[in-house]
């Protein structure tokens, strides 16, 4: 599946209720976990996952955006949940950071995660799309942004 | 170039949907008689572009590349016994690279005549960055190109 194909409007939040990086995790996660039905303990494995990838690195790019993901044995299909915050949030870059990918992939196919990750870095090195992300007041604009 | 086609190539990304244009293509091979080719393409592009921007840690490249060649050995692995259960030759191999690229190329230097890939993107965006790797080989490939959609039966067919 390509990353429009793996889009989906209830896993985007606009704007992040939260200010703190892992809040941000927390919050992001919640949503895949409210879609899927995931119990408070499963939802906390998830986003612990991610927080101990992010800890080995920081993915926040130059431009404001950090693309947070882990692999996962459990999840039959890739997830991609984004946020946008209005604020600057500390996520380890030198810049603060205001739009979240968050990426949970199945492990079962490699190769569909890189492609998958490959197009979110893509489109995130444009400025043009990445202004247009930050000035979407809410979860349709920014998934109508992928499809114009 | 042969017409109709004399050499045909599958390209495998590791997806059902690849697999269902492999077992299409050796159902085409057997009933003309064509030479079939299969190629893997382990993206390590991909990979590199990934570290460049932060996405991924040096140890998680290795890891992913680690990843992707066992998940290449095992796609050839079962296209070789998909083409053997029809009696049909095949010549299937992983290479590392940019998958568009090494098509190409790949292409070009054994003289295939028809292309064989799984369904372009169903969704569609006029964002460049957001093309896939089947689009962009149906758009730039030098030789004809077959698109096998995965909705028609393929499988039982195959294993009909």
């Amino acid at each position: 599946m390509t990353l429009l194909e793996t889009l989906d409007k209830d896993l985007i939040k606009v704007p992040l209720s939260s200010a703190e990086g892992n809040s941000v995790i927390d919050e992001l996660v919640g949503l895949y976990a409210a879609k899927y039905g995931l119990s408070d303990s499963q939802s906390a494995a998830i986003a612990d996952k991610v927080k101990a990838r992010e800890a080995l690195g920081s993915t926040a790019m130059e431009n404001g955006i950090a693309i947070p993901h882990a692999r996962f044995s459990d999840i039959k299909k890739n997830a991609v949940m984004i946020g946008v915050s209005r604020l600057p949030v500390a996520f380890g870059g030198k810049e603060g950071t205001r739009i979240f990918f968050l990426v949970l992939a199945s492990d079962d196919n490699p190769s569909e995660h890189i492609q998958l990750l490959s197009s979110i870095a893509k489109v995130a090195s444009s400025q043009l799309f990445v202004r247009m992300l930050l000035s979407s007041k809410n979860a349709d604009d920014v998934y109508r942004l992928f499809f114009e | 170039m042969k017409v109709p086609f004399g050499k045909i190539l599958v390209y495998l990304d590791g997806s059902e949907e690849s697999i269902s244009a492999l077992m299409y293509s050796i159902l085409l091979a057997k009933s003309t008689g064509a030479e079939l080719h299969a190629v893997y393409v382990v993206n390590t592009k991909a990979l590199s572009e990934l570290v460049r921007a932060h996405v991924f840690i040096t140890q998680e490249k290795s890891e992913y590349l680690a990843d992707l060649r066992k998940d290449s050995a095992r796609h050839i692995r079962h296209a070789e016994r998909l083409a053997g259960s029809k009696d049909q030759d095949i010549i299937a191999k992983a290479i590392e690279g940019s998958p568009a690229f090494v098509i190409q190329d790949y292409i070009k230097a054994n003289d295939i005549d028809l292309l064989a890939i799984g369904p372009v993107n169903a969704i569609r965006s006029r964002r460049d960055e957001l093309t896939s790797e089947n689009d962009r080989m149906m758009r730039t490939v030098p030789c004809q190109v077959l698109i096998v959609r995965d909705d028609s039966g393929i499988w039982e067919q195959f294993e009909g």
